[in-house]
Protein backbone atom coordinates (compact mmCIF):
# COMPACT_ATOMS: atom_id res chain seq x y z
CA UNK A 1 0.00 0.00 0.00
CA UNK A 2 1.26 3.27 -0.90
CA UNK A 3 -1.07 6.66 -0.77
CA UNK A 4 -0.63 10.09 0.61
CA UNK A 5 -1.50 8.74 4.16
CA UNK A 6 1.27 6.26 4.21
CA UNK A 7 4.01 8.13 2.94
CA UNK A 8 2.97 10.53 5.86
CA UNK A 9 3.32 7.47 8.60
CA UNK A 10 6.76 7.14 6.63
CA UNK A 11 7.80 10.52 6.98
CA UNK A 12 6.69 9.90 10.32
CA UNK A 13 8.89 6.94 10.77
CA UNK A 14 6.28 4.40 10.47
CA UNK A 15 6.61 1.88 7.87
CA UNK A 16 3.25 0.89 6.78
CA UNK A 17 1.95 -2.84 6.92
CA UNK A 18 -1.14 -4.62 7.07
CA UNK A 19 -2.34 -5.43 10.73
CA UNK A 20 -5.02 -7.94 11.77
CA UNK A 21 -6.29 -6.50 14.69
CA UNK A 22 -6.36 -9.72 17.66
CA UNK A 23 -9.81 -9.96 19.50
CA UNK A 24 -9.53 -9.26 22.74
CA UNK A 25 -12.16 -8.89 25.70
CA UNK A 26 -12.24 -7.07 29.07
CA UNK A 27 -12.95 -9.01 32.01
CA UNK A 28 -15.76 -7.25 33.87
CA UNK A 29 -15.06 -7.28 37.79
CA UNK A 30 -18.74 -6.11 38.62
CA UNK A 31 -19.39 -9.49 37.80
CA UNK A 32 -17.18 -12.02 37.76
CA UNK A 33 -13.27 -12.27 38.37
CA UNK A 34 -10.63 -13.24 35.64
CA UNK A 35 -10.30 -17.25 37.00
CA UNK A 36 -14.34 -17.49 37.13
CA UNK A 37 -14.23 -16.52 33.59
CA UNK A 38 -11.43 -17.84 32.06
CA UNK A 39 -12.53 -21.55 33.12
CA UNK A 40 -15.75 -20.96 32.00
CA UNK A 41 -14.63 -19.50 28.02
CA UNK A 42 -12.08 -22.52 28.24
CA UNK A 43 -14.89 -25.14 28.90
CA UNK A 44 -16.00 -23.53 25.68
CA UNK A 45 -13.13 -24.76 23.86
CA UNK A 46 -12.03 -20.67 23.46
CA UNK A 47 -8.47 -20.10 23.67
CA UNK A 48 -7.55 -17.54 26.12
CA UNK A 49 -4.07 -15.46 26.60
CA UNK A 50 -3.86 -12.52 29.34
CA UNK A 51 -2.69 -9.47 27.87
CA UNK A 52 0.65 -8.46 29.12
CA UNK A 53 0.35 -4.64 29.86
CA UNK A 54 -3.42 -4.57 30.67
CA UNK A 55 -4.99 -5.17 34.11
CA UNK A 56 -8.17 -7.22 32.61
CA UNK A 57 -7.36 -7.32 29.13
CA UNK A 58 -7.32 -11.02 27.50
CA UNK A 59 -6.97 -12.26 23.65
CA UNK A 60 -9.23 -14.89 22.51
CA UNK A 61 -9.52 -16.84 19.65
CA UNK A 62 -13.38 -18.56 19.60
CA UNK A 63 -14.93 -19.89 17.16
CA UNK A 64 -18.12 -18.63 18.82
CA UNK A 65 -18.83 -14.60 17.85
CA UNK A 66 -17.53 -13.06 21.04
CA UNK A 67 -20.39 -10.47 21.20
CA UNK A 68 -23.20 -13.33 21.79
CA UNK A 69 -22.06 -15.70 24.14
CA UNK A 70 -24.01 -16.32 26.88
CA UNK A 71 -20.87 -14.94 29.12
CA UNK A 72 -21.31 -11.71 26.64
CA UNK A 73 -24.84 -11.83 27.30
CA UNK A 74 -24.50 -11.72 31.42
CA UNK A 75 -22.13 -9.10 31.61
CA UNK A 76 -18.93 -10.80 32.85
CA UNK A 77 -17.15 -9.49 29.94
CA UNK A 78 -17.18 -6.78 27.06
CA UNK A 79 -15.22 -7.28 23.91
CA UNK A 80 -12.72 -4.16 23.90
CA UNK A 81 -10.02 -4.37 21.71
CA UNK A 82 -6.53 -3.91 23.35
CA UNK A 83 -5.42 -0.53 22.80
CA UNK A 84 -8.94 0.74 24.05
CA UNK A 85 -8.25 -0.41 27.43
CA UNK A 86 -5.11 1.78 27.57
CA UNK A 87 -6.55 5.37 28.17
CA UNK A 88 -8.42 4.32 31.43
CA UNK A 89 -5.25 2.46 32.40
CA UNK A 90 -3.87 5.44 32.00
CA UNK A 91 -6.63 8.10 34.31
CA UNK A 92 -6.45 5.80 37.06
CA UNK A 93 -10.10 6.30 37.74
CA UNK A 94 -10.84 8.00 40.94
CA UNK A 95 -13.57 9.80 42.63
CA UNK A 96 -15.65 11.32 40.46
CA UNK A 97 -14.80 10.81 36.65
CA UNK A 98 -16.42 12.36 33.53
CA UNK A 99 -16.30 10.52 30.17
CA UNK A 100 -16.28 13.42 28.12
CA UNK A 101 -17.45 11.37 24.57
CA UNK A 102 -19.27 8.25 25.61
CA UNK A 103 -21.17 6.11 23.68
CA UNK A 104 -20.77 2.61 23.34
CA UNK A 105 -19.33 3.27 26.85
CA UNK A 106 -16.24 0.33 26.97
CA UNK A 107 -14.25 2.91 28.30
CA UNK A 108 -17.40 4.20 30.92
CA UNK A 109 -17.90 0.62 32.64
CA UNK A 110 -14.24 0.40 32.86
CA UNK A 111 -14.37 3.75 34.65
CA UNK A 112 -16.87 2.55 36.95
CA UNK A 113 -14.77 -0.12 38.14
CA UNK A 114 -12.86 2.37 39.74
CA UNK A 115 -14.24 5.28 40.73
CA UNK A 116 -16.50 6.88 43.00
CA UNK A 117 -18.78 8.12 40.52
CA UNK A 118 -19.00 8.42 36.53
CA UNK A 119 -21.14 11.40 34.67
CA UNK A 120 -20.94 10.41 30.75
CA UNK A 121 -21.70 12.76 28.42
CA UNK A 122 -22.65 11.83 24.41
CA UNK A 123 -23.64 14.33 21.87
CA UNK A 124 -25.65 11.73 19.11
CA UNK A 125 -28.93 10.91 20.30
CA UNK A 126 -28.28 7.96 18.16
CA UNK A 127 -25.49 6.66 20.18
CA UNK A 128 -27.56 6.67 23.67
CA UNK A 129 -29.49 3.43 23.74
CA UNK A 130 -25.38 1.62 22.89
CA UNK A 131 -23.80 3.71 25.61
CA UNK A 132 -26.74 2.86 28.00
CA UNK A 133 -27.46 -1.06 26.55
CA UNK A 134 -23.67 -1.61 27.36
CA UNK A 135 -24.03 0.20 31.05
CA UNK A 136 -26.66 -2.14 32.15
CA UNK A 137 -25.43 -4.87 30.65
CA UNK A 138 -22.26 -4.62 32.06
CA UNK A 139 -23.83 -3.69 35.71
CA UNK A 140 -22.88 -0.46 35.77
CA UNK A 141 -24.81 1.18 39.24
CA UNK A 142 -22.28 4.85 39.52
CA UNK A 143 -23.29 6.27 36.44
CA UNK A 144 -24.65 9.41 34.81
CA UNK A 145 -25.66 9.65 31.30
CA UNK A 146 -26.13 12.35 29.41
CA UNK A 147 -27.23 13.72 26.03
CA UNK A 148 -24.67 16.58 26.10
CA UNK A 149 -22.51 18.42 23.82
CA UNK A 150 -19.11 18.09 25.63
CA UNK A 151 -18.04 21.63 24.04
CA UNK A 152 -21.39 23.38 25.62
CA UNK A 153 -21.85 21.16 28.75
CA UNK A 154 -22.05 22.84 32.11
CA UNK A 155 -22.27 21.58 36.11
CA UNK A 156 -21.80 22.91 39.11
CA UNK A 157 -19.01 20.07 39.99
CA UNK A 158 -15.65 19.63 39.62
CA UNK A 159 -14.15 16.38 38.77
CA UNK A 160 -11.16 14.86 39.90
CA UNK A 161 -10.22 13.02 36.47
CA UNK A 162 -11.96 13.87 32.68
CA UNK A 163 -11.30 11.89 30.10
CA UNK A 164 -11.50 12.96 26.76
CA UNK A 165 -11.61 9.81 24.09
CA UNK A 166 -12.38 12.47 21.30
CA UNK A 167 -14.19 12.07 17.84
CA UNK A 168 -11.85 11.38 15.74
CA UNK A 169 -11.07 10.28 11.71
CA UNK A 170 -10.28 6.76 12.72
CA UNK A 171 -7.30 4.78 11.53
CA UNK A 172 -6.97 1.89 8.65
CA UNK A 173 -7.57 -0.79 10.96
CA UNK A 174 -10.57 -1.53 12.22
CA UNK A 175 -12.19 0.54 8.94
CA UNK A 176 -11.29 -1.48 5.69
CA UNK A 177 -12.35 1.64 3.25
CA UNK A 178 -10.23 4.00 5.22
CA UNK A 179 -7.52 5.38 3.33
CA UNK A 180 -10.44 6.16 0.78
CA UNK A 181 -12.92 8.29 2.70
CA UNK A 182 -10.31 10.25 4.38
CA UNK A 183 -8.75 14.01 3.44
CA UNK A 184 -6.45 16.29 5.59
CA UNK A 185 -9.41 18.69 5.68
CA UNK A 186 -11.17 16.40 7.99
CA UNK A 187 -8.11 15.75 10.17
CA UNK A 188 -8.25 19.78 10.50
CA UNK A 189 -12.28 19.94 10.88
CA UNK A 190 -12.31 17.01 13.79
CA UNK A 191 -8.88 19.06 15.43
CA UNK A 192 -11.12 22.08 15.68
CA UNK A 193 -13.96 19.82 17.56
CA UNK A 194 -11.38 18.14 19.31
CA UNK A 195 -9.98 21.73 20.81
CA UNK A 196 -13.36 23.00 21.57
CA UNK A 197 -14.15 20.02 23.81
CA UNK A 198 -11.21 20.45 25.73
CA UNK A 199 -11.32 24.04 26.58
CA UNK A 200 -14.73 23.36 27.87
CA UNK A 201 -14.12 20.17 30.11
CA UNK A 202 -11.00 22.02 31.66
CA UNK A 203 -13.10 24.70 33.14
CA UNK A 204 -14.52 21.17 34.89
CA UNK A 205 -11.50 20.09 36.37
CA UNK A 206 -10.51 20.46 39.97
CA UNK A 207 -7.47 22.19 40.20
CA UNK A 208 -5.12 19.41 40.45
CA UNK A 209 -6.91 16.84 38.71
CA UNK A 210 -5.74 15.23 35.63
CA UNK A 211 -7.57 14.95 32.14
CA UNK A 212 -6.31 11.72 29.71
CA UNK A 213 -6.67 12.97 26.03
CA UNK A 214 -7.29 10.13 23.58
CA UNK A 215 -7.75 8.85 20.06
CA UNK A 216 -7.94 6.27 17.45
CA UNK A 217 -6.44 8.15 15.33
CA UNK A 218 -2.66 8.03 14.01
CA UNK A 219 -2.89 11.87 12.15
CA UNK A 220 -0.45 14.48 14.13
CA UNK A 221 -3.23 16.75 13.41
CA UNK A 222 -5.59 15.12 15.57
CA UNK A 223 -2.88 14.22 18.62
CA UNK A 224 0.42 16.01 18.83
CA UNK A 225 -1.10 19.23 17.22
CA UNK A 226 -3.70 19.12 19.37
CA UNK A 227 -1.69 18.73 22.27
CA UNK A 228 0.76 21.79 21.36
CA UNK A 229 -2.57 23.98 21.47
CA UNK A 230 -3.80 22.85 24.49
CA UNK A 231 -0.09 23.70 25.72
CA UNK A 232 0.18 26.94 24.32
CA UNK A 233 -3.46 28.29 24.84
CA UNK A 234 -4.89 25.86 27.89
CA UNK A 235 -1.65 26.42 30.02
CA UNK A 236 -1.34 22.78 30.51
CA UNK A 237 1.32 20.22 30.78
CA UNK A 238 2.19 16.49 29.03
CA UNK A 239 2.92 14.66 32.30
CA UNK A 240 4.53 11.12 31.61
CA UNK A 241 2.67 8.07 31.81
CA UNK A 242 2.75 4.51 32.20
CA UNK A 243 2.02 2.71 28.98
CA UNK A 244 3.25 1.11 26.05
CA UNK A 245 3.99 2.81 22.79
CA UNK A 246 6.45 5.41 20.96
CA UNK A 247 6.87 8.70 22.51
CA UNK A 248 4.67 11.55 21.01
CA UNK A 249 6.43 13.14 18.03
CA UNK A 250 7.89 16.32 18.16
CA UNK A 251 8.80 16.69 15.17
CA UNK A 252 5.52 16.87 12.36
CA UNK A 253 6.48 17.38 8.90
CA UNK A 254 9.42 19.94 9.64
CA UNK A 255 6.89 21.80 12.68
CA UNK A 256 8.94 21.80 16.17
CA UNK A 257 6.73 20.99 18.83
CA UNK A 258 6.68 21.52 22.72
CA UNK A 259 9.33 18.84 24.05
CA UNK A 260 6.93 17.55 26.77
CA UNK A 261 4.82 16.24 24.18
CA UNK A 262 7.49 13.13 24.08
CA UNK A 263 5.59 12.31 27.33
CA UNK A 264 2.55 11.19 25.18
CA UNK A 265 2.17 7.47 23.32
CA UNK A 266 1.71 6.35 20.09
CA UNK A 267 0.52 3.59 19.15
CA UNK A 268 1.50 2.17 15.89
CA UNK A 269 -0.82 -0.76 15.13
CA UNK A 270 1.70 -3.25 14.61
CA UNK A 271 3.21 -3.04 18.09
CA UNK A 272 0.60 -5.60 19.39
CA UNK A 273 -1.58 -6.11 16.93
CA UNK A 274 -4.23 -3.70 17.44
CA UNK A 275 -5.80 -0.41 15.95
CA UNK A 276 -3.77 2.37 16.29
CA UNK A 277 -4.03 4.99 19.32
CA UNK A 278 -2.72 8.09 20.67
CA UNK A 279 -2.58 8.36 24.68
CA UNK A 280 -1.63 11.52 26.85
CA UNK A 281 -1.99 12.95 30.11
CA UNK A 282 -2.38 16.56 30.79
CA UNK A 283 -2.61 18.93 34.49
CA UNK A 284 -2.47 22.67 34.70
CA UNK A 285 1.00 23.80 35.15
CA UNK B 1 -47.85 -0.29 39.44
CA UNK B 2 -44.24 -1.21 39.74
CA UNK B 3 -45.13 -2.52 43.83
CA UNK B 4 -47.91 -4.70 42.13
CA UNK B 5 -45.27 -6.22 39.94
CA UNK B 6 -42.70 -6.83 42.36
CA UNK B 7 -45.31 -8.01 44.51
CA UNK B 8 -46.13 -11.23 42.23
CA UNK B 9 -42.63 -12.29 43.32
CA UNK B 10 -43.12 -11.73 46.65
CA UNK B 11 -40.68 -8.43 46.98
CA UNK B 12 -41.91 -6.18 48.83
CA UNK B 13 -39.16 -3.68 49.80
CA UNK B 14 -37.24 -2.03 47.00
CA UNK B 15 -35.86 2.05 47.06
CA UNK B 16 -36.69 3.33 43.35
CA UNK B 17 -37.98 6.48 41.78
CA UNK B 18 -39.59 7.41 38.73
CA UNK B 19 -38.86 10.38 35.45
CA UNK B 20 -41.66 10.40 33.61
CA UNK B 21 -42.51 6.51 32.76
CA UNK B 22 -39.24 5.07 33.82
CA UNK B 23 -38.04 3.69 36.99
CA UNK B 24 -34.78 3.70 38.74
CA UNK B 25 -32.42 2.89 41.88
CA UNK B 26 -29.75 4.90 42.42
CA UNK B 27 -27.45 5.73 45.49
CA UNK B 28 -27.88 8.89 47.68
CA UNK B 29 -24.72 10.19 46.11
CA UNK B 30 -25.71 10.04 42.38
CA UNK B 31 -29.11 11.69 43.31
CA UNK B 32 -27.03 14.67 44.73
CA UNK B 33 -24.64 14.73 41.70
CA UNK B 34 -27.85 14.82 39.35
CA UNK B 35 -29.22 18.10 40.96
CA UNK B 36 -26.12 19.95 39.85
CA UNK B 37 -26.61 19.66 36.42
CA UNK B 38 -29.16 21.06 34.76
CA UNK B 39 -30.34 18.35 31.99
CA UNK B 40 -32.90 15.49 32.43
CA UNK B 41 -30.33 11.89 32.85
CA UNK B 42 -30.81 9.23 30.28
CA UNK B 43 -29.80 7.22 32.77
CA UNK B 44 -29.17 7.07 36.28
CA UNK B 45 -27.60 4.61 38.56
CA UNK B 46 -29.93 1.54 37.99
CA UNK B 47 -32.66 1.43 35.36
CA UNK B 48 -35.76 -0.68 36.84
CA UNK B 49 -38.41 -0.65 33.93
CA UNK B 50 -40.92 1.85 32.14
CA UNK B 51 -44.64 1.79 31.78
CA UNK B 52 -45.91 1.03 28.36
CA UNK B 53 -49.27 1.11 27.12
CA UNK B 54 -50.65 1.22 30.24
CA UNK B 55 -48.33 -1.73 31.65
CA UNK B 56 -45.27 -2.02 33.43
CA UNK B 57 -42.42 -3.67 31.35
CA UNK B 58 -39.22 -4.69 33.72
CA UNK B 59 -35.55 -4.50 32.55
CA UNK B 60 -33.14 -7.13 32.73
CA UNK B 61 -31.53 -5.42 35.74
CA UNK B 62 -34.88 -5.61 37.62
CA UNK B 63 -34.97 -8.90 37.15
CA UNK B 64 -31.63 -9.79 38.34
CA UNK B 65 -32.44 -8.14 41.47
CA UNK B 66 -35.48 -9.88 41.95
CA UNK B 67 -33.85 -13.30 41.46
CA UNK B 68 -32.00 -12.66 44.31
CA UNK B 69 -34.91 -12.53 46.99
CA UNK B 70 -37.79 -14.59 45.43
CA UNK B 71 -38.56 -18.54 44.98
CA UNK B 72 -40.75 -17.60 41.76
CA UNK B 73 -38.28 -19.51 39.68
CA UNK B 74 -37.64 -21.73 36.85
CA UNK B 75 -34.22 -23.42 36.70
CA UNK B 76 -33.50 -24.60 33.24
CA UNK B 77 -30.75 -26.72 31.75
CA UNK B 78 -27.47 -25.83 29.74
CA UNK B 79 -29.15 -27.19 26.91
CA UNK B 80 -32.35 -24.62 27.31
CA UNK B 81 -30.02 -21.56 27.73
CA UNK B 82 -29.09 -21.05 24.28
CA UNK B 83 -32.63 -21.53 22.95
CA UNK B 84 -33.93 -19.54 25.73
CA UNK B 85 -31.64 -16.77 24.99
CA UNK B 86 -32.56 -17.21 21.42
CA UNK B 87 -36.17 -15.82 22.02
CA UNK B 88 -37.46 -19.65 22.67
CA UNK B 89 -40.03 -20.79 24.81
CA UNK B 90 -39.61 -23.55 27.33
CA UNK B 91 -39.58 -26.65 26.97
CA UNK B 92 -40.29 -29.47 29.23
CA UNK B 93 -36.32 -30.93 28.28
CA UNK B 94 -34.98 -27.55 28.52
CA UNK B 95 -36.32 -27.66 32.74
CA UNK B 96 -34.10 -28.76 35.54
CA UNK B 97 -36.78 -27.58 38.03
CA UNK B 98 -39.50 -25.31 38.90
CA UNK B 99 -40.08 -23.49 42.44
CA UNK B 100 -42.84 -21.50 43.65
CA UNK B 101 -46.14 -21.32 42.66
CA UNK B 102 -47.38 -23.90 40.12
CA UNK B 103 -49.91 -22.30 38.15
CA UNK B 104 -50.74 -21.46 34.44
CA UNK B 105 -50.23 -17.90 33.85
CA UNK B 106 -48.07 -17.03 36.67
CA UNK B 107 -44.37 -15.24 36.05
CA UNK B 108 -41.23 -17.08 36.90
CA UNK B 109 -37.93 -15.56 36.79
CA UNK B 110 -35.77 -17.75 34.73
CA UNK B 111 -32.05 -18.77 35.91
CA UNK B 112 -29.36 -21.20 34.83
CA UNK B 113 -27.68 -23.80 37.10
CA UNK B 114 -25.82 -21.56 38.31
CA UNK B 115 -28.43 -19.05 39.70
CA UNK B 116 -27.70 -16.52 36.87
CA UNK B 117 -30.69 -14.43 35.94
CA UNK B 118 -31.79 -15.07 32.01
CA UNK B 119 -35.18 -13.45 31.55
CA UNK B 120 -38.50 -13.69 32.88
CA UNK B 121 -41.13 -16.84 31.48
CA UNK B 122 -44.86 -17.05 31.82
CA UNK B 123 -46.20 -20.66 32.92
CA UNK B 124 -48.43 -21.60 29.88
CA UNK B 125 -49.17 -25.23 30.67
CA UNK B 126 -49.21 -27.86 33.20
CA UNK B 127 -49.11 -31.70 31.71
CA UNK B 128 -48.75 -34.24 34.61
CA UNK B 129 -45.23 -33.45 36.37
CA UNK B 130 -44.24 -31.10 33.09
CA UNK B 131 -44.67 -27.46 32.38
CA UNK B 132 -43.99 -25.39 29.27
CA UNK B 133 -43.35 -21.96 29.47
CA UNK B 134 -43.64 -18.65 27.10
CA UNK B 135 -40.65 -16.53 27.19
CA UNK B 136 -41.25 -12.89 28.15
CA UNK B 137 -38.12 -11.29 27.99
CA UNK B 138 -34.39 -12.71 28.06
CA UNK B 139 -30.84 -11.51 27.96
CA UNK B 140 -30.58 -11.80 23.95
CA UNK B 141 -32.80 -9.16 23.68
CA UNK B 142 -29.58 -6.91 24.10
CA UNK B 143 -28.44 -7.70 20.87
CA UNK B 144 -32.07 -7.86 19.44
CA UNK B 145 -32.11 -4.06 20.54
CA UNK B 146 -28.95 -2.78 18.77
CA UNK B 147 -29.94 -4.44 15.67
CA UNK B 148 -33.38 -2.31 15.36
C1 LIG C 1 -14.18 7.66 19.92
S1 LIG C 1 -15.88 7.63 20.27
C2 LIG C 1 -15.90 7.23 21.98
C3 LIG C 1 -15.73 5.77 22.33
C4 LIG C 1 -16.04 5.50 23.77
N1 LIG C 1 -15.23 6.33 24.67
C5 LIG C 1 -15.86 4.05 24.17
O1 LIG C 1 -14.82 3.70 24.74
O2 LIG C 1 -16.76 3.23 23.92
C6 LIG C 1 -16.31 9.33 20.32
C7 LIG C 1 -17.75 9.60 20.69
O3 LIG C 1 -17.90 11.00 20.90
C8 LIG C 1 -19.16 11.39 20.41
N2 LIG C 1 -19.10 12.85 20.19
C9 LIG C 1 -18.82 13.51 19.03
N3 LIG C 1 -18.85 14.84 19.25
C10 LIG C 1 -19.15 15.02 20.56
C11 LIG C 1 -19.35 16.17 21.37
N4 LIG C 1 -19.21 17.40 20.86
N5 LIG C 1 -19.68 16.00 22.67
C12 LIG C 1 -19.81 14.74 23.18
N6 LIG C 1 -19.64 13.63 22.45
C13 LIG C 1 -19.31 13.76 21.16
C14 LIG C 1 -19.34 10.57 19.18
O4 LIG C 1 -20.70 10.50 18.81
C15 LIG C 1 -18.76 9.24 19.61
O5 LIG C 1 -19.76 8.43 20.17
Amino acid sequence: MNNQFTQRYEELGWEFVEVHNKHCIRVNNLKTNARELIKRLEAKGMSIKKVPFLENGYYVRSKYSLGATPEYLLGLYGSQEVASQLPVKVLKPEGLVLDACAAPGGKTAQIAEKADAVIALESQSSRIPSLVNNLERLGVSNALVYQSDARSFEAKLKFRKILVDAPCSGNFVTDKGWFEKQSLSNFNSRQKLQKEILANVLTLLEEKGELVYSTCSLEPEENEMVLQWAIEKLGLKVVPIDCIGANGLTDVFGNKLDSQIKNAKRIWPDLVGTQGFFIAKMVRK
Amino acid sequence: MIDIFLSKFGIAKLAYFNIGNRYYTASEKLLALNKEIDKKPELIGTFLGEIKDGKFSPSLPLLSIIAKDTNEKVIIKEIGENDFLYGKNLRPRHILKIEGTMKEGFLKIVVNEKNECLGMAKLKKITGNEASFRNIIDLGDYLRRERK
